[in-house]
């Protein structure tokens, strides 16, 4: 019966067909073992694919590990953070600072004062002619010139709105600025007019009034009078100023040569709305760029700035492929607007060239991305040929690959640490993360206003279970808002310890005691409320549910509630509309807490939405963002971190531990000074980075055995 | 005939008007923003999700809204808000990726489904009909991830052969009837593992409808002339078994653009349903609503030529 048979005989053909491909397929074996070429690449996995191969618009972290591999900055952080050159060789910080000169303030000892006068008395100051208190002296030691700038005559103007629908106007100022000091100084000093009106006069600076030198044609914006004078005649101004010396005789991966105008042309591409650029914060403090020569920039800023330095890590663009007439022809060859055409449209997102140690090869989407070795890397090429991601979305299959040898290192996930730490086939490497996990108390609402009741709240929860069992150990406690590697943390504070009847105590004065049922009660209200997370974070929903029932044994009635991530930030977080949450934060190196702890960020859709205000602690934030010196920053750190665990606006968890496991056969090579190779093993640096040396990696046929292990 | 085809066009053309409201309504009205927005970025300042939003005309009235997307999709211009590629590209790209997935599932589930539903209704009640019955349930219950996850362990640590994405990774140049066949291995699980879940429904239909026919007059009619069996079966019955299952052809259409996130994501292919299912993660609206778009259409024409198919096969129906 033909159709029996062919109704038998499909589907057997079918399958056989399917199944002798196995034949076909080189086994891992082949693949690692038998193929020389495998010794001379590095294949990464991530669960995510790039989105934009552009340093300035980059946002994932996908894009930004292989935009570090193909762009390089002028700066990065050697192994103990310190900054060091990679395009720049060196760089210089200074100041230039500005104050109009106050014709109507009296000058103590001297009466009102021009600016001639006012130079010269600070010149004599300067000299020692002057008994000073030692920081005064400090600040005029600090002074490495002083000049005038004369007075002068300019129009400005601004266009405003009254309101949606009226249209703009455009206002015409005219501004008669009066002579200027202008101070050079060697070193950044944010306290610099303060010693100085210790030697003008208490209120010499405070008392300029830049209404007096402006005027305004239309008469319907005379009310924003003080608000123009504030912007265009500030009574003082601080110019921090960073020069970059850069190296002479790098090149793009196209061949041409880097010079200052590409730094100049990558900060203007991230200021340019068009390119809607995600770092333009970082760069917004500056003034502007100035090429001195083709290797020297200057970069001046409006104001002090202390994260700025570490800014100019961002990887830089070759200007000649990115200008507007590149980008004029690319938009006409691909029929596009130019007038529309931004670097967001541009294929350089998708073959990017850059002057880092890999040039891009190859891009295909939610597959790999391949990298070569670029040759004539200023810093020597790398040693492996070839850098290879795959995009490999399931964490177990992402496993598989690495038993196998396609993938060289694996991300541990917490519960596999154990297991494969003491595999002898593996180097593994483990170090804390830039992020911590905290519950977050409303300040704003009852109880929580009252620090004691916060205190008590994290003395009742037992943080190092939570890191043993949800955690399975992989994670450490932490006590304040600075990342735990750097010097900002100050390991000398201690969390609040895990005291159930102390924090009863703490709550009894606080006025809760408890009740028959054996709620704590206060005025006869119950002292509930509810703390809430995001849902798809086991973590956090553990954490969740360990922390209600600690509430529940003092006798706090909790309850939970998991809201879906979008909801839970615009309805509950930015709107601050909670009790308690449980949230977490990936921290950088920088120790600027403006936008999370200062009180004026506690406004809806602002980063303090547990309102946390302490004039002390916004002090102490400014400072930290003013201050150049390292050491005094490390200071106002820990004097902040202090505050904050004192306050208790956050019950502090912990910060993750990370653990990733290389195959053993990668080491370091270098080259002595007779030419021979020499292997090392690979160290992290302090932050835990075990690829800060990836450029000198090589991987060996057979494991290889240290004399010294160490 | 031709009356019928007007008409049904128009009304799909009335239907599609209305999912591509609904569809736009729920994905704009949902909570979330586009990830390049990042309200808990320190960095991220208010004027820039201004910006943001302005440039994605997320500042514009819903109606201006679904006016300029939809004016764009039909001008090819529509473009992702995570990469500024081509939205039509990216779909076209992926919907290749798919492909080879989806027929060589579909045949698998076709071809495998009928021989087993038929022997089972022959025997019915027999121990081969038990147990085909007992594995359908078993593969219809079982989950779908951790079925892959079994079989990816169980072929990796057994035959030390790689088995996602779509091609051994890094085999580079060999001859072409191996790069062939090296894409057929890795067909093979995914696609298995996508059919296991249809050839379980399917061979039950199958089974039901051949018993169904089984107790019609011109089966006992052909048993009656004396027909041997075997043709009694494949011939009579199946052939009137078959017609149901014909007019099911026009709605697999739809499983064209729809692959399958799990599967994708677990064997690393770059296809269709990862894409959208990241793309939602992203709230990249551009692309989620032109592959719900697409997804709308071919679920219109896919009852369109199911409507047209049963004209073919059965006679007695006029339209």
């Amino acid at each position: 019966m033909t159709i029996r048979r062919v109704l038998i005989l499909a589907p057997t053909v079918l399958i056989l067909f399917l199944v002798q491909s196995y034949f076909w397929v080189p086994t891992y074996e082949q693949q690692t073992r038998g193929n020389p070429d495998r010794l001379n690449e590095y294949i990464a996995a991530s669960i995510g694919d790039a989105s934009i191969l552009n340093p300035i618009l980059s946002a994932d972290s996908a894009s930004s590990d292989i935009n570090s591999m193909v762009f390089e900055g002028l700066i990065d952080r050697d192994e103990e953070l310190r900054f060091r050159g990679r395009l720049a060789t060196s760089w210089d910080i200074y100041e230039e600072a500005f104050f109009y000169v106050n014709e109507d303030a009296n000058i103590p000892g001297k009466g009102r004062a021009g600016v001639e006068e006012v130079a010269t008395l600070l010149k004599r100051a300067k000299a020692g002619d002057f008994e000073a208190a030692p920081e005064v002296k400090a600040s005029l030691d600090n002074i490495r010139e002083i000049s005038v700038v004369p007075a002068r005559d300019f129009l400005v103007t601004r266009r405003e709105k009254e309101n949606e629908d009226t249209e703009t106007a455009e206002i015409k100022i005219r501004v008669s600025a009066p002579a200027r000091i202008k101070l050079v100084l060697n070193n950044v000093d944010q306290d610099l007019f303060q010693n100085l009106s210790r030697v003008l006069g208490k209120d010499y600076f405070s008392s300029f009034n830049g209404q007096h030198y402006i005027t305004l044609d239309d008469e319907t914006w005379q009310s924003k009078r003080a608000v123009y004078a504030e912007e265009i005649l500030p009574a003082t101004e601080h110019n921090p100023t960073v020069v970059f010396y850069l190296r002479p005789g790098v090149k793009f991966h196209d061949g041409h040569l880097f010079d200052a105008s590409d730094v100049k042309f990558t900060f203007e591409a991230i200021m340019n709305p068009k390119n809607l650029s995600p770092r333009i914060s970082d760069y917004e403090p500056v003034k502007r760029v100035e090429v001195v020569d083709s290797l020297t920039v200057r970069i001046i800023y409006k104001r002090l700035y202390s994260p700025a330095l570490g800014t100019w890590a961002m990887g830089m663009l070759p200007e000649h492929l990115l200008n507007d007439e590149a980008l004029r022809k690319e938009a006409i060859h691909l029929g596009k607007d130019p007038e529309k055409f931004s670097m967001r449209q541009s294929s350089f997102s998708r073959h990017p060239i850059g002057c880092g140690p890999f040039v891009f090869r190859e891009w295909k989407s939610d597959q790999y991305i391949v990298l070569d070795h670029f040759d004539k890397y200023w810093e020597g090429s790398p040693n492996y040929n070839r850098y290879i991601y795959r995009i490999v979305p399931d964490l177990l299959t992402q496993e598989m690959e690495f038993y196998a040898g396609t993938i060289d290192s694996y991300s541990v996930q917490p519960h596999q640490v154990k297991r494969l730490r003491d595999n002898p086939e593996y180097q593994n490497f483990s170090g804390l993360s830039f992020g911590y996990t905290y519950i977050g108390y409303n300040m704003r609402r009852e109880p929580f206003n009252d620090s004691r009741v916060r205190r008590a709240l994290s003395m009742a929860i037992d943080v190092d279970k939570i890191i043993d069992y949800v955690l399975y150990s992989q994670g450490e406690r932490i006590t304040g808002p600075f990342v735990k590697q750097t010097d900002y943390y100050d390991k000398s504070i201690k969390p609040a310890p895990y005291d159930p009847q102390a924090a009863l105590r703490l709550l009894e004065e606080a006025g809760w005691r408890r009740n028959k049922e054996g709620w704590l009660e206060k005025d006869g209200k119950r002292f509930q409320f509810t703390l809430i997370t995001n849902s798809g974070n086991d973590l956090r929903k553990a954490v969740l549910a360990i922390a209600q029932d600690a509430w529940k044994q003092i006798g706090i009635d909790v309850r939970t509630d998991l809201l879906e991530w979008s909801v839970f930030i615009q309805e509950r977080v930015d709107k601050a509309d909670f009790d308690a949450l449980i949230l977490g934060w990936v921290m950088g190196i920088e120790p600027d807490l403006y936008q999370i702890w200062h009180s004026s960020q506690t406004h809806p859709y602002q980063l303090n939405f547990v309102g946390f205000k302490n004039s002390e602690a916004d002090d102490l934030i400014i400072k930290i963002r003013q201050e150049y010196d390292h050491e005094r920053q490390v200071v106002y750190s820990h004097r902040l971190h202090e505050i904050i665990a004192r306050e208790q606006p956050y019950t502090f968890l912990y910060v993750a531990k990370w653990t990733a496991v290389l195959d053993r056969r990668i080491v370091i090579k270098e080259t002595d000074r007779q030419g021979n190779a020499v292997y090392k093993k690979i160290k992290p640096t302090k932050t835990g980075n075990f690829t800060f040396y990836f450029n000198k990696w090589v991987k060996l046929p057979e494991t290889p055995t240290f004399s010294q292990e160490g | 005939m031709l009356s019928f085809v007007g008409r049904s066009i128009i009304q799909k053309i009335i239907t599609l008007f209305f999912v591509s409201i609904v569809s736009f309504l729920i994905i704009h009205l949902a909570p979330g923003e586009p990830s390049q927005v990042d309200p808990l970025n320190p960095k991220f300042t208010p004027e820039m999700v201004e910006r943001f939003r302005k440039e994605f005309h997320l500042d514009k009235p819903l109606y201006l809204q679904y006016v300029y997307f939809y004016r764009d999709l039909f001008t090819g211009k529509t473009v992702s808000w995570k990469d500024n590629q081509s939205v039509l590209r990216k779909i076209w790209e992926r919907f290749l990726n798919s492909l080879p997935l989806f027929i060589v599932g579909t045949i698998i589930t076709w071809t495998l489904s009928f021989p087993i539903g038929i022997r089972a209704a022959i025997f019915r009640g027999g121990f081969y009909d038990r147990s085909t019955t007992f594995f359908s349930y078993l593969l219809i219950s079982i989950p779908g991830f951790f079925f892959a996850y079994i079989l990816i362990i169980f072929v990796v640590t057994r035959f030390h052969v790689p088995v996602i994405g779509m091609e051994t990774f890094g085999l580079g140049d060999a001859s072409w009837l191996r790069l062939i066949m090296d894409r057929v291995w890795h067909l093979l699980l995914p696609s298995v593992l996508g059919a296991t879940g249809g050839i379980a429904i399917l061979s039950r239909y199958v089974r039901s409808q051949m018993l169904e026919v089984e107790g019609q007059d011109y089966v006992r009619t052909a048993r009656a002339k004396g027909l041997p069996e075997e043709q009694v079966y494949y011939k009579h019955a199946l052939r009137n078994a078959l017609l149901p299952f014909v007019t099911m052809f026009g709605l697999i259409l739809p499983g064209l653009i729809g692959g399958s996130v799990i599967i994708e994501s677990i064997f690393s292919w770059p296809g269709m349903g990862r894409m959208a299912y990241e793309a939602i993660l992203a709230r990249d609206y551009p692309i989620i609503l032109t592959v719900n778009f697409v997804s709308a259409v071919l679920v219109l024409a896919g009852t369109f030529v199911s409507d047209l198919l049963y004209l073919v096969v059965d006679p007695r129906i006029r339209l």
